[in-house]
């Protein structure tokens, strides 16, 4: 049993009617506890008229209040330091972590228990035997370990598969290429974008990693892990097979794995996730093959029930049919497609910054890159690209060649692509952040605009 | 008589093992937790904390378990 594909072989493989009555029961099971321990829950369920014996099907869960970030950090401000969504005594958590943040907010503050950090571990492991990690293997992570959450439930995952781990935190980035090298990682995890600034040391360092140890990345963190043009780049940067996961703070680990036949999506932890996908202007559920926003319910954290979440993830979900790794659980295909708030309008048209990457990444030739809004002559929306191109580039001629295919995906928008000087534009390790918006409202006197 | 889950389905013989070392452990926990050792307390939680996903993994419900301190 042990060289199953599967990491948990009865749930991953079980036929949809069972896998729906088993996510019934949990519902029932969840909604009970919340009741019970979370006072602020039992007041949103209890004026929904919502009580475990009322839930008779899965279609019942919509009868469940959403729950928002809005009111999470309302929640957290007037209570801090966590807010009314604990469920057991702060004393009994071990871990205390944060979301990233990086959009300047304050972040949420979460806590986990011994048996719910087992949980967060054991998601990913879902994910990492999932994609073909193996005991024998060598996994580093290009992770800061700080309080943000981020790849600290993988590492222990990997712990847990009877991996070999190196923590690849507080160093630079050619230490970390060398230690890849150096003990013979075959496993490294880091964000997509952060994976392409890797093996760009290494070339400046002079050393090939395709030819080097890894065969395995696991990506997460942003969209592009399965943007193709993004995944092809950096699988043939590596000379590795690259892997997308998803993951949020709120639940404190991955909702999604892509597995090893590499179905063009990711898999969905049905067995301890229920994932909604409605159109965000109506609330209303939409179908198979149409993009909305994933709301999740979670089973795994007793410590914080979580109950029909408004991720603002933009995803499109189809069956499980779509993949033959054997597997009966939906998938996303595309992985997460952006964020509700990250589309802009520009002069009529939608812009999303993954569409944008999807076709900068069709160029091995762009070291990095930014979308640049602005209002030019406190008239006219504009949107340029800013790339950083290596040397020996036609620039002039690639250069056009991009405006050309950005204006075609974008119902002919003018979208102009400007080159800059080396290492001008900003590098990540974490959650890239590509787009600038400096747009003004026009008639504004230099107000900036906060709106798409 | 064979365990079954919350399926009806009946456990094999190792599942069953592990299903009783839970039981077990958990007992242990709830009726003597004051009687043990600081290793002998801590090392328990963290195993019933892992064996706990062994349960729910098959389908057997485990309750939470935040009063016994995992």
């Amino acid at each position: 049993m042990t060289d199953s594909p599967y990491w948990n072989p009865r749930h991953e493989t079980m036929p949809r009617d069972r896998l729906e009555a088993l996510q019934l029961r949990k519902l029932r099971g969840l909604v009970g506890w919340a009741t019970q321990r979370v006072p602020w829950h039992a007041e949103r369920l209890r004026a929904a008229g919502v009580t475990p014996d009322t839930l008779r099907s899965l279609d019942d869960l919509r009868r469940i209040p959403f729950m928002t970030r809005d009111e999470w950090m309302a929640g957290q401000d007037e209570n801090p330091p966590f807010g009314h969504v604990l469920a057991a005594p702060a004393d009994v958590a071990i871990r205390y972590h944060t979301t990233s943040g990086t959009t300047g907010r304050t972040p949420l503050r979460v806590l986990d228990s011994m048996k719910d950090w087992e949980f967060i571990a054991e998601a990913w492991c879902y994910g990492f035997w999932g994609f073909g990690v193996r005991p024998r293997d060598i996994v580093f992570f290009a992770f800061s370990y700080g309080t943000f959450v981020g790849f600290w439930g993988a590492h222990y995952a990997c712990e847990k598969i009877g991996c070999l781990v190196l923590p690849g935190g507080n160093m630079t980035t050619e230490q970390r290429v060398a230690m890849i090298l150096d003990m013979g990682a075959t496993v490294v995890c880091s964000t997509p974008t952060y994976a392409l600034r890797m093996a760009q040391e290494a070339r400046t360092m002079g050393v090939d990693l395709v030819s080097g140890p890894v065969k395995r990345l696991i990506l997460s963190g942003e969209p592009a892990g399965s943007i193709p043009a993004t995944k092809a780049l950096i699988e043939r940067q590596w000379g590795a097979k690259a892997g997308d996961t998803a993951g949020m703070t709120e639940l404190g680990t991955i909702m999604m794995f892509e597995s090893e036949n590499q179905p063009g999506g990711t898999h969905i932890i049905e067995d301890h996730y229920i994932e909604e996908v409605v159109d965000p202007a109506t609330d209303q559920p939409v179908g198979y093959g149409e993009m909305g926003e994933r709301v999740v319910t979670s089973f795994g954290r007793g410590f914080i029930p979580v109950l029909r979440y408004r991720t603002r993830d933009l995803v499109v979900k189809v069956p499980a049919s779509t993949s033959d790794c054997g597997r009966t659980w939906d998938l996303y295909e595309g992985g997460i497609r952006g964020r509700v708030d990250d589309m802009k309008l520009v002069r009529g048209t939608n812009v999303y910054p993954r569409a944008i990457e999807g076709i900068m990444r069709e160029y091995p030739e762009v070291e990095e890159f930014q979308v640049h809004l602005y209002t030019a002559e406190d008239i006219r929306d504009e949107i340029e690209v800013l790339v950083e191109l290596s040397d020996g580039a036609d620039v002039e001629a690639m250069t056009r060649a991009m405006a050309k295919k950005l204006a075609d995906a974008h119902e002919g928008l003018r979208i102009d692509v400007r080159t800059v000087t080396h290492q001008t534009l900003p590098r990540f390790e974490l959650k890239a952040k590509r787009l600038v918006d400096d747009r003004t409202l026009i008639g504004g006197q230099g107000e900036k605009r906060t709106q798409a | 008589m064979t365990r079954t889950n919350a399926f009806g389905d009946e456990l094999t013989g190792p599942q069953e093992q592990l299903a009783a070392a839970y039981d077990l452990l958990e007992r242990v926990l709830r009726d003597h937790s004051d009687e043990l050792a600081p290793f002998e307390q801590r090392n328990a939680l963290k195993a019933l904390a892992a064996l706990w996903h062994v349960m729910d993994g098959l389908d057997l419900d485990p309750p939470q378990v935040y009063d016994l301190g995992a």
